[in-house]
């Protein structure tokens, strides 16, 4: 069996590259807004729904989709921030938990207009890259790297290139850090926190729905995707540390990596389970993270 | 001294390197009201964490009425008659101010009936009898820590940790509020108060302990701590200020 | 005329609702009646741990499941009958709660949310997978066609539940030391609550009537499958109906339950041609109750009670004071 280690290891290193994706925006959004968004998944599917609407109308290929899906999702996302910004400052109840209902509500919303349009059935975004894959044997060993899963890595690694120059190099970006270490404070110092939590949630949601794109064309996409895939982000960020983004890169990996090794050595019936009670453990064992830093 | 209500030996707690409470001993006797003071992030509402359960001591012990109670939860304390307030107010919004107390009064009263007619006692003590049906978020901020009081005095405990209790009030207020204290002392309860507010901790004060950087620098009666150099030098810019305030 | 306590009330509302199959004998109609208590149960017991102590589950539909397939198995396998099958099936649940609840309600609210959520999914995910539960095909149980048995017995588990969380969240003490708890559980420790305990307890407590239901609903609806009974759907429509009613509360849920079914079944039998939008309906009313109406329909009706009768509480005693 050792010799499918390096594939085990290759396919973890890719599917690590999706849960990357799922997880940044995510662990974004909870780090300044401090919501836990129940539709993180059903954001991923509506965009993979997109994108197959946008091959079917201008019989382009979806990767093309990604700039406008983007554009699209993310101008969704910023107003519908002030919304969930209302429920997230009630004075009654309890308005964290209440905004986790709010998002569940959404995401319900969501998979069932998207049941809706678009049915019950499977579909799966065909892109130029979807094709090709290379082959590489020596000896016994052989590897597979399918080229979209190669693009999906190169996409997250983008994707995280770009978030950390957001932060680390722009003003907006010092404005997100801002926020999120201390609101009031920032926003005493100028900062407009409205503008900049719609902001960082319109690009997390514009984030998720070009993952989407991805998810459809490495795996599949159907309207019921979306827990699942809200499942593994809870976990990756989780695992990270709540809003600890630096630790998202390893936990998505990990994640990753420990996914694949079932897939090849356990039955694949169990997989899912096995990784639900891993995780599970993981979450009661260290809520704050791998590395503690999680809020 | 009689047998101490509570003794602190050698208290120490550590948050990693830094000590908030660096080897702390006293002694409170029954019936006495012991101010803490000292600048801020000397360590007082640390000492009041480690004695009411909240932070586990890294060295060190806490006797209550004779037991050993170092590191043990807060509930246990309650039922042993630890009572306490919490700097930042704590109501339960939701609930009415009775409801509030109704709950605390459940400990020594564990049937309904006995504890609402506990619980309205308690509120007609503290005054806010006029109030027992308004949600506790509704309360002003003087209506808030007279209901933390009556939360804390609703265990019927023998020591009462009192933090901050006057901070934010206007001075009709604060009076009201010490005359309660003192009525509290009255009723046989001994209490550790932390307050920032000197005339009010000098005048009702048996004696004093003043904490710096975790460490206790005095104690002793309140005329002897106010003269005593190092207090003053501690304090050196805000015993000034707080001298002049307190000629209102 | 003196009040009469509020148990009798509850009873005499119990008994009331119970002629009502003896006049309706309409076997569709004791169907929907069936259902809509059945819902009434799972919205009471979900709001106790949220409403009451503040801990969302997300996962709440488990119960339900464990109880199904717990009595499904002792009925089919072991050849139990119907009564120590169902309430073996709400034993099992009430000991998942256990085991589950000891390290997972020392989560706090979002963690918590999704540890449960994991664990219902975890769970459904046994289900398709082992062959005892007959995997995605489902289990079919032993017919027994009777509605009106079938309304009296959900009924009685949901009137019983009803009545034992009344006495205990209401009367009893264990009510209002749950609320402390969920408006602050550190400060809630000061006082002499000990959480860890009391969140337990009502964890236990909201699963075991759930499993007791789920072993009706097996032998009632005599097929059960991973999705029908451990699908997001269960907690998903639990979690409107308590929310729109009222959290807090237990008249909130059931009148929650009753609007919501209704509507539901409104929309099942006129509309079946949309069933997806009934998904997006149910969604966007989550959504829109926790925008619009967070304290639910008879939340603020109570609310709007409570507030006039302080209020006139307090100006009463200042008129006293004037005098």
């Amino acid at each position: 069996m050792l010799v499918l280690l390096p594939q085990a290891i290759v396919d973890g290193i890719l599917l690590g590259g999706i849960y990357l994706t799922v997880s940044m925006g995510f662990s974004l959004a909870y780090g300044v807004l401090h919501v836990i968004d129940f539709a993180v998944g059903d954001w991923i599917m509506l965009g993979a729904f997109a994108g197959l609407t946008f091959t079917q109308w201008f019989h382009l290929d979806p990767l093309l989709s990604l700039p406008v899906i983007f554009v699209i999702f993310a101008a969704i996302g910023w107003m519908l921030q002030p919304s969930l910004q209302h429920v997230l400052s009630g004075s009654r109840g309890r308005p964290v938990l209440m905004a986790l209902v709010f998002t569940f509500g959404l995401a319900l919303a969501f998979r069932g207009s998207a049941l809706t349009v678009f049915g019950i059935f499977t579909h799966s975004l065909n892109t130029v890259l979807s094709q090709g894959s290379w082959h590489f044997s020596r000896g016994s060993f052989f590897l597979t790297i399918p080229v979209i899963r190669l693009a999906g890595l190169v996409y997250a690694l983008a994707v995280m290139v770009g978030l950390t120059y957001l932060l680390k190099k722009t003003d907006f970006g010092l404005a997100i850090r801002a926020v999120a270490q201390n609101k009031e404070a920032a926003g005493l110092m100028g900062v407009n926190i409205k503008k900049t939590n719609a902001a960082v949630y319109g690009l997390y949601v514009g984030i998720s729905a070009m993952t989407g794109v991805f998810i459809g064309a490495i795996v599949s996409l159907n309207a019921g995707m979306g827990p699942d895939l809200a499942l593994f982000a809870f976990f990756v960020v989780v695992l990270a540390g709540m809003g600890y983004l630096a630790g998202v890169p390893w936990a998505s990996f990990l994640l990753g990596l420990v996914q694949s090794f079932f897939l090849i050595y356990l039955n694949p019936s169990y997989v899912l389970l096995a990784l639900f009670t891993i995780l599970y453990v993981i979450l009661l064992i260290s809520p704050t993270g791998l590395f503690r830093r999680g809020v | 001294m009689p047998e101490p209500v509570l003794r602190l030996e050698k208290l120490t707690v550590a948050f990693g390197g830094l000590m908030a409470v660096d080897s702390v001993s006293f002694d409170i006797a029954p019936g006495e009201i012991l101010g803490l003071i000292g600048p801020n992030g000397a360590g007082k509402t640390t000492v009041f964490n480690a004695v009411s359960g909240y932070n586990k001591p890294t060295h060190g012990r806490v006797s209550f009425l004779g037991h050993d109670v170092t590191g043990r939860q807060p509930y246990t304390l309650a039922a042993m008659g630890i009572g306490r307030t919490f700097q930042i107010v704590k109501p339960f919004s939701g609930l009415s101010v009775l409801e509030n107390i109704i709950v605390s009064s459940y400990l020594r009263h564990p049937r309904q009936a006995q504890a609402r007619e506990k619980a309205s006692e308690v509120l007609r003590f503290i005054g806010l009898a006029d109030r027992a049906d308004v949600p506790a978020a509704g309360l002003t901020l003087a209506g808030r820590k007279r209901l933390e009081i009556g939360k804390a005095l609703a265990l019927e405990p023998k020591l009462l940790l009192l933090d901050e209790v006057v901070a934010g009030l206007n001075p009709t207020e604060v009076d009201q509020t010490v005359q309660l204290i003192l009525k509290i002392r009255d009723a046989g309860i001994t209490i550790l108060i932390v307050e920032h507010i000197m005339r009010v901790i000098m005048k009702i004060s048996t004696r004093i302990i003043v904490l710096n950087y975790g460490r206790m620098i005095a104690h002793g009666k309140p005329e002897e701590v106010a003269s005593n150099r190092e207090v003053i030098e501690a304090y050196l810019g805000e015993s000034v200020a707080t001298a002049d305030r307190s000629t209102s | 005329m003196r009040r009469l306590p509020a148990w009798v009330w509850i009873l005499l509302v119990i008994a009331a609702v119970g002629t009502v199959p003896l006049l309706i004998r309409d076997a569709f109609f004791l169907r929907l009646f069936t259902e809509a208590l059945m819902w009434i149960g799972l919205a009471i017991t979900w709001d106790l741990m949220c409403g009451y102590t503040g801990y969302l589950n997300f996962g709440h539909g488990v119960f339900f499941g464990v109880g199904a397939y717990t009595a499904a198995l002792l009925m089919i396998k072991g050849g139990w009958s119907f009564a120590p099958a169902a309430a073996l099936g709400g034993l099992t649940a009430g000991l998942v709660a256990l085991v589950i609840g000891w390290p997972t309600l020392r989560l706090r609210g979002a963690y918590f949310a999704i540890g449960t959520w994991a664990m219902n999914r975890a769970v459904l995910q046994l289900a398709l997978v082992l062959d005892i539960t007959g995997g995605a095909d489902g289990l079919r149980l032993p017919p027994f066609l009777d509605p009106p048995f079938f309304a009296y017995v959900m009924l009685s588990v949901v009137g019983g539940t009803f009545l034992v969380l009344w006495l205990l969240l209401e009367q009893a003490p264990f009510g209002l030391k749950l609320k402390a708890i969920r408006e602050d559980e550190s400060g809630s420790l000061a006082i002499g609550l000990n959480p860890a305990l009391l969140k337990l307890q009502a964890f236990v407590l909201s699963a075991v009537p759930v499993g007791i239901i789920g072993g009706v609903y097996a032998y009632w609806i005599t097929f059960i499958d991973p999705l029908s009974t451990l699908g997001d759907l269960v907690t998903d429509q639990a979690v409107v109906m308590a929310i729109f009613g009222g959290l807090g509360t237990l008249i909130g849920p059931v009148i929650g339950a009753i609007i919501f079914f209704a509507f539901k079944t409104y929309f099942w039998a006129y509309l079946s041609d949309y069933q997806v939008l009934y998904i997006i309906i149910l969604g966007l009313a989550i959504a829109a109750t926790v925008f619009f109406l967070p304290d639910g329909f008879w939340g603020t009706v109570s609310r709007r009670r409570e507030g006039r009768r302080a209020l006139r509480k307090g100006l009463a005693f200042e008129k006293a004071k004037q005098t």
